[in-house]
């Protein structure tokens, strides 16, 4: 008891040593508490890019070219699967823009992870659920099968998930709740299996597509309500927000979505063919997508 | 045989694969597709656990491992019987996992190095394949039984050869015959090449002391029989494998106190009184000085974990088969392991209390992982929700068992209790049964078919099949409302011919809902009609006819279909009246409707299973074949769902029963109360 009462006269006292003790004790402590709270918040997120598609597209298949290299032989998925990949050394990222291409100062590629998620309908709500609720999602890969795109069977199907996922994102930037609008999420339409031979080439995707997407958008419009239709209350009857692109235009096109914020292009890929040229790999066009989008 | 082996991931990719023969990726596609999936196929089937899936000629039978979250599929042809595939998966399963597990519960794994699988692989199928339907391996077999004695040690002259290249070929004869009996052994056959300490095959004189033969062999060409004659009189019985025993001190001793050491040249004359030179090249007998240092060069070995000692006293080495004997063992017997965990581990009064304050409060914070114990109760619970919604008792049952197969031994997530994870997997898996596999968009395809895009223009067949009293007629109207908005010409065909009134009925619905058109400016509505009494599928045929109007030419007009869409209402009949239920099958073959929906409506109860199986099994084509790729019908309509408010269980139940998805819902008794499917609304509905 002693010893506590002399020691707490001591601190309280003006002596020089209490005072340098106070003075250090008092400057080093927060640099401590910022040192530890930071280094457990270090983890940061990786840009993310999510893979979907109709089911046998090619998007687990196009997950394993991308994450290693060459492509393994796939099965349909029953879950998401999500890999951490670099940028290859040939792809110039968006960081790189202004760098000079005979800069010869090294520097690290960064790194992304890729989310598949699968296509069949069933386990369709693992994709949009990564949509609504997005992690640093920085871009969105729609995979296509070119060669079913020429029976009306495969070109319904793709269209009408295609469809849904640009409403989604079209709603998403048309009703946010504030005012600050959420960052536009560009999308890559990969037309792949472009060895087959009964593929359409990428324009041919593009074209097609959107055709079938202004049929889609006519039918959905004049559709059955929902069963669901009193159960959100921001009332969605609205006819304008459940239009895709621009209200009241006669077809569709692709630019129409970029005042949503919906950047679409279209590139022509193969996962199981041979590689172009020696300088660039299998998958390139989508690397330097991805590179420009990171 | 054995046409190809898979083990692929839950996401798709295949880690490792075997083919045989060439098989196309679109087997595994489909099975991965209507059994994982869709569920079209129920579980459990098929002998101890590798249920079997059958398509196009082949038969697949299947394991899974869902912790690390792989599937292993075995294909073969449908006509063999193999009954050394369950074992075989679960060896593979069991192996795989010991050797590659750690990687692949690492993230973000998307393959592993399978190249020391290969080897492993092909040892496990040559070991559990039997007799006839063993595929013939292309390496020759060295391995072998230790009860045989190879044959060439008592044949052969061939001295230049070493014992070890003859033997195999004689053996392979023998082994279809020995295998059966040594399959369930544990002397176990030497799988791997590995060099076996000399004492363990005594009754081989070919494999003993390898390198006493070499050694001898080279200076003095004594004839093999002789030499072979000496090791055997001269070696000692099974012993611990020591090189430096006394019998081979005694042997090299006595042979120089005995015999001059004696050398031949070139000639076959003896050289004699070399006695300084050393012609045996073996160990040292005696132990020198320097056989200490290879002493302690040899670590110390736990012998139980190199083998174990058999009956007979042989010291047999533990390898792949011991293993794979230990799963497939462990594996037949898993009851008694989970019911010897069930005992608690503490005791008295203050170790239970403790024990139940811990499950507690990591029932509140989570972290817990599950058992069946715990699962139990709760499930239970879930289960009587369930009936309170009006669902079946067989759907909410297997719908509990999905969810217990899908959280047994996993772990709850932070400050989630263990009724609320169950809510979590309850309501996946009801959004899971309920969503369509394609969903339906009625008026795309409506107008696909009637604007002739790939083949003529037709119109487009819907027809409405169910019980009595369900709400056909009402339905039907309703759909022709919607059509008729939508600028179609509908013809409503009266295929009731048997109930009193049902004809006038319709022609009640079709004069309002002409007056409605008219007003509006829309579509155009007729019915037809031939009285009563008449064959219901003969009546649809004429309207088909009707509608599509190719005969007839009338002046000034090509022969244009007159209508765009043909609904063909029928009959409300039992299910179990199979008379009834039989016609139905005519009228499928000879209307041949694009689409069949079938009404059921929400008040009923457990029936509902039983109508559902029994409509859609009547629907099939000219080759018997269930129409609609194997289902039957195209789809449900709910009817009635304003008058029983939260209990839409019947949704579930009828979708349980046959797979095929619900298209609309009917919301009221007007025209325009109908509704598609909210997959969302109707889940909530469920789980309130």
């Amino acid at each position: 008891m002693k010893k506590l009462e002399d020691w707490l006269t001591w601190a309280l006292s003006p002596s020089i040593s209490a005072i340098l003790v106070t003075l250090i004790f008092s400057l080093t402590l927060p640099i401590l508490i910022h040192t530890y709270l930071y280094k457990r918040a270090v983890a940061k997120e990786l840009p993310t890019f999510l893979l979907l598609g109709p089911s046998g597209a090619g998007k687990t298949s196009l997950l394993t070219l991308l994450a290693n290299g060459t492509p393994s032989p796939t099965h349909t998925s029953q879950a998401p699967q999500t890999a951490i990949c670099q940028l290859p050394s040939t792809t110039r990222s968006s960081e790189d823009k202004y760098r000079s291409e005979n800069d010869t100062s090294s520097r690290s590629q960064p790194s992304i992870q890729l989310l598949d998620t699968p296509g069949h309908g069933k386990l369709r709500h693992h994709a949009i659920s990564s949509l609504t609720f997005p992690t640093a999602l920085k871009g969105l890969l729609f995979v296509v099968d070119s060669a079913v795109l020429s029976s009306a069977a495969g070109l319904t199907e793709t269209a009408e998930f295609l469809y849904d996922v640009l409403l989604l994102l079209q709603k998403r930037h048309t009703q946010g709740k504030t005012s600050k609008t959420p960052l536009a999420i560009p999308v890559l339409l990969v037309a792949n299996k472009q060895d087959v031979f009964t593929s359409l080439p990428a324009g041919l995707v593009k074209s097609k597509l959107e055709e079938e997407l202004g049929k889609v958008r006519q039918t959905r419009s004049k559709g059955l309500l929902d069963s669901g239709i009193g159960m959100d209350d921001d009332g969605e009857a609205d006819e304008e927000s459940s239009w895709l692109g621009e209200y009241g235009a006669n077809g569709f096109k692709f630019a129409q979505m970029r005042e949503h914020g919906v950047d679409l292009e279209v590139v022509g890929t193969s996962t199981s063919g041979e590689g172009e040229g020696e300088g660039e790999g299998r998958g390139h066009e989508c690397w330097s997508w991805i590179g420009a989008n990171v | 045989m054995l046409d190809g082996f898979e083990i692929l991931t839950t996401s798709g990719i295949v880690l490792w694969r075997r083919h045989y023969t060439p098989i196309s990726s679109s087997l595994i596609d489909s099975l991965v597709r209507d059994v994982f999936i869709e569920e079209k196929q129920k579980p459990g089937g098929g002998e101890n656990g590798a249920p079997s899936y059958k398509k196009d000629r082949y038969t697949l039978r299947w394991t899974s491992a869902k912790d690390v979250g792989l599937v292993f599929v075995a294909v073969y042809q449908s006509l063999l019987h193999l009954s050394w595939i369950e074992s075989l998966l679960t060896a593979v399963k069991g192996l795989f996992i010991k050797a590659y597990g750690q990687e692949l519960k690492a993230a973000h794994t998307l393959k592993v190095n399978t190249a020391q699988w290969d080897p492993t692989f092909d040892a496990l199928v040559n070991r559990l394949d039997t007799g006839s339907t063993r595929r013939q391996s292309d390496t020759i077999d060295s391995e072998g039984p230790t009860e045989l004695t190879p044959p060439s040690s008592s044949a052969g002259d061939d001295a230049d050869e070493p014992p070890p290249v003859p033997a195999p070929l004689f053996r392979k004869p023998a082994i279809p015959i020995k295998r059966d009996d040594l399959v369930g052994d544990s002397t176990s056959t030497d799988a791997t090449p590995i060099p076996t300490p000399d004492t363990s095959r005594p009754a081989t004189p070919g494999h003993a002391p390898s390198h006493l033969l070499t050694a001898k062999g080279g200076p003095g060409k004594a004839s093999r029989r002789s030499r072979k004659a000496q090791t055997f009189n001269a070696s000692a019985p099974a012993s611990s494998g020591d090189e430096s025993s006394p019998g081979h001190n005694l042997k090299g001793g006595a042979k120089t106190a005995a015999k001059g050491k004696r050398r031949w040249d070139v000639d076959g004359m003896a050289i004699e009184g070399d006695d300084d030179g050393v012609l045996d090249y073996s160990a040292p007998a005696t132990p020198g000085p320097d056989s200490t240092e290879r002493e302690l060069d040899v670590a110390e070995v736990n012998t139980s974990q190199m083998g174990s000692r058999t009956g007979k006293g042989q010291f047999v080495l533990k390898d792949l088969d011991d293993e794979v004997d230990a799963i497939l063992a462990s594996s037949s017997k898993p009851q008694q392991r989970s019911n010897a965990t069930d005992d608690t581990t503490g005791s008295g009064l203050l170790a239970s209390a403790s024990s139940r304050l811990t499950s507690l409060f990591r029932n509140v914070v989570g972290g817990k992982t599950l058992t069946k114990a715990d699962l139990q109760l709760p499930l239970q619970q879930m289960q009587t929700h369930l009936l309170s919604k009006n669902v079946a008792p067989e759907a909410a049952n297997r719908l509990c068992q999905a969810v217990e197969t899908d959280l047994l031994d996993q772990k709850t997530a932070n400050y989630t209790s263990i009724e609320s994870t169950i809510r979590d997997s309850m309501t996946k898996a009801l959004t899971r049964m309920l969503t369509p596999t394609s969903s339906l968009d009625l008026l795309r395809e409506v107008t696909s078919i009637t604007s002739g895009q790939g083949a003529p223009a037709r119109p487009y067949v819907i027809s409405i099949v169910g019980v009595n009293g369900v709400g056909k007629s009402t339905n039907l109207s309703k759909i022709a409302f919607f059509l008729l908005q939508n600028h179609f010409r509908v013809l409503v065909v009266a295929g009731d011919t048997f109930r009193s009134g049902a004809v006038e009925q319709l022609r009640v619905h079709v004069r309002n809902l002409s007056a409605l058109s008219q007003r509006e400016g829309v579509g155009k509505v007729e019915l037809f009609e031939k009285g009563y009494g008449k064959d219901a599928a003969t009546v649809a045929r004429d309207a088909v006819a009707f509608a599509t109007n190719k005969g007839a030419q009338p002046p000034g007009g090509s022969g244009q279909m007159l209508y765009d869409v043909v609904l063909i209402d029928t009959a409300g009949r039992r299910h179990n009246d199979s008379r009834l239920m039989s016609s139905l099958t005519k009228f499928g073959q000879l209307a041949n409707p694009d689409k069949v929906f079938m009404v059921g409506e929400a008040l009923v109860g457990t029936d509902s299973v039983a109508q559902a199986r029994n409509f859609a099994k009547e629907f099939v084509d000219t080759k018997g074949k269930l129409r609609n790729n194997g289902v039957g019908m195209d789809g449900f309509i709910i009817s009635k769902c304003d008058t029983v408010g939260d209990m839409v269980g019947t949704l579930v139940s009828m979708v349980h029963a046959t797979g095929i998805p619900v298209v609309f819902l009917g919301v009221g008794q007007h025209y325009g109360d109908l509704r598609g499917l909210n997959v969302g609304w109707a889940v909530d509905k469920l789980m309130k």
